[in-house]
């Protein structure tokens, strides 16, 4: 499960939502790959993903020599729903309420 | 304070349209966006009284918001109080609900939808718009 604080805290440092950023950008990305972009350490970087990874943020598969990072897309969900503005909420809302609609007059 | 107002043709005569507005069982098939479900909710807009939805995603996020219904129309309009409440289940600032419901002609209806006096531009839970601009950016990287 991903808590809101826990992802909340994790990205509020600016080098790993810097990193987050670049994982969502390019897609699936060697830890190799992401520390060539990056003004940081490679000790420095693995201590910053492994918060993300903590936080259910980021996920890590290994493939052949090479460690691979991603965003979770749960995280990126969790994410979406807190910052859902108003007009989102209710205009995704009347697309479910005209779809039961059509549903109704299709039964009768 | 802003006000947000939203319009839609439907395509079923007001009557129809106003009991999927207001009616728990109704309520339930649309209320908060795909991927949500409503663990816990006692929302009855066709009377008086107060209300209240729990929204949670896939994850197990969960967002309540609760109000009041204080004014009942049928089959026209329908207003109720509207506030989120934050993980200490302490409830923010109040906004308000509207839905009215007319006669479109050729058994349709033109549902409206205002919701008025929020706080700021328009953000749902999260009331600190320089996380809330970061976090968007992530969100359209994403999509």
């Amino acid at each position: 499960m991903t808590e809101l604080h826990t992802t909340f805290a994790a990205l509020g440092d600016a080098t790993r939502f810097a990193i987050v950023e670049r994982l969502l950008k390019e897609g699936e990305t060697s830890a190799g790959a992401l520390h060539d972009g990056l003004p940081i350490s490679a000790p420095a970087l693995s201590r910053h993903l492994k918060v993300l990874r903590k936080a259910g943020i980021v996920e890590q598969r290994v493939s052949a020599q090479n460690r691979l990072y991603s965003v979770r897309p749960q995280a990126v969900e969790t994410i979406s729903a807190w910052t859902m503005s108003h007009r989102e909420f209710w205009q995704k809302s009347l697309d479910r309420l005209e779809e039961a609609l059509l549903r109704e007059i299709r039964r009768k | 304070m802003t006000e947000l107002r939203l319009e839609r043709t439907l395509p079923a005569d007001p009557q129809t349209v106003f009991d999927f507005v207001t009616q728990t069982k109704n309520l339930l098939k649309w209320w908060g966006p795909e991927g949500m479900h409503l663990p816990e909710h006692d929302i009855d807009f066709t009377k008086k009284g107060p209300w209240f939805s729990v929204m949670a995603n896939a994850e197990g996020s969960r967002f309540k918001v609760s109000g009041e219904v204080v004014a009942v129309d049928a089959p026209k309009s329908v207003e109720f109080t509207w506030g989120w409440h934050d993980e200490n289940d302490a409830r923010g600032h109040e906004s308000r609900v509207r839905f009215e419901v007319a006669e479109a002609g050729d058994g349709a209806s033109t549902f409206t939808l205002v919701h008025s006096g929020l706080a700021d531009e328009e953000s749902a839970t999260n009331h600190n718009q320089g996380w809330t601009s970061s976090l968007r950016k992530l969100e359209r990287l994403a999509g």
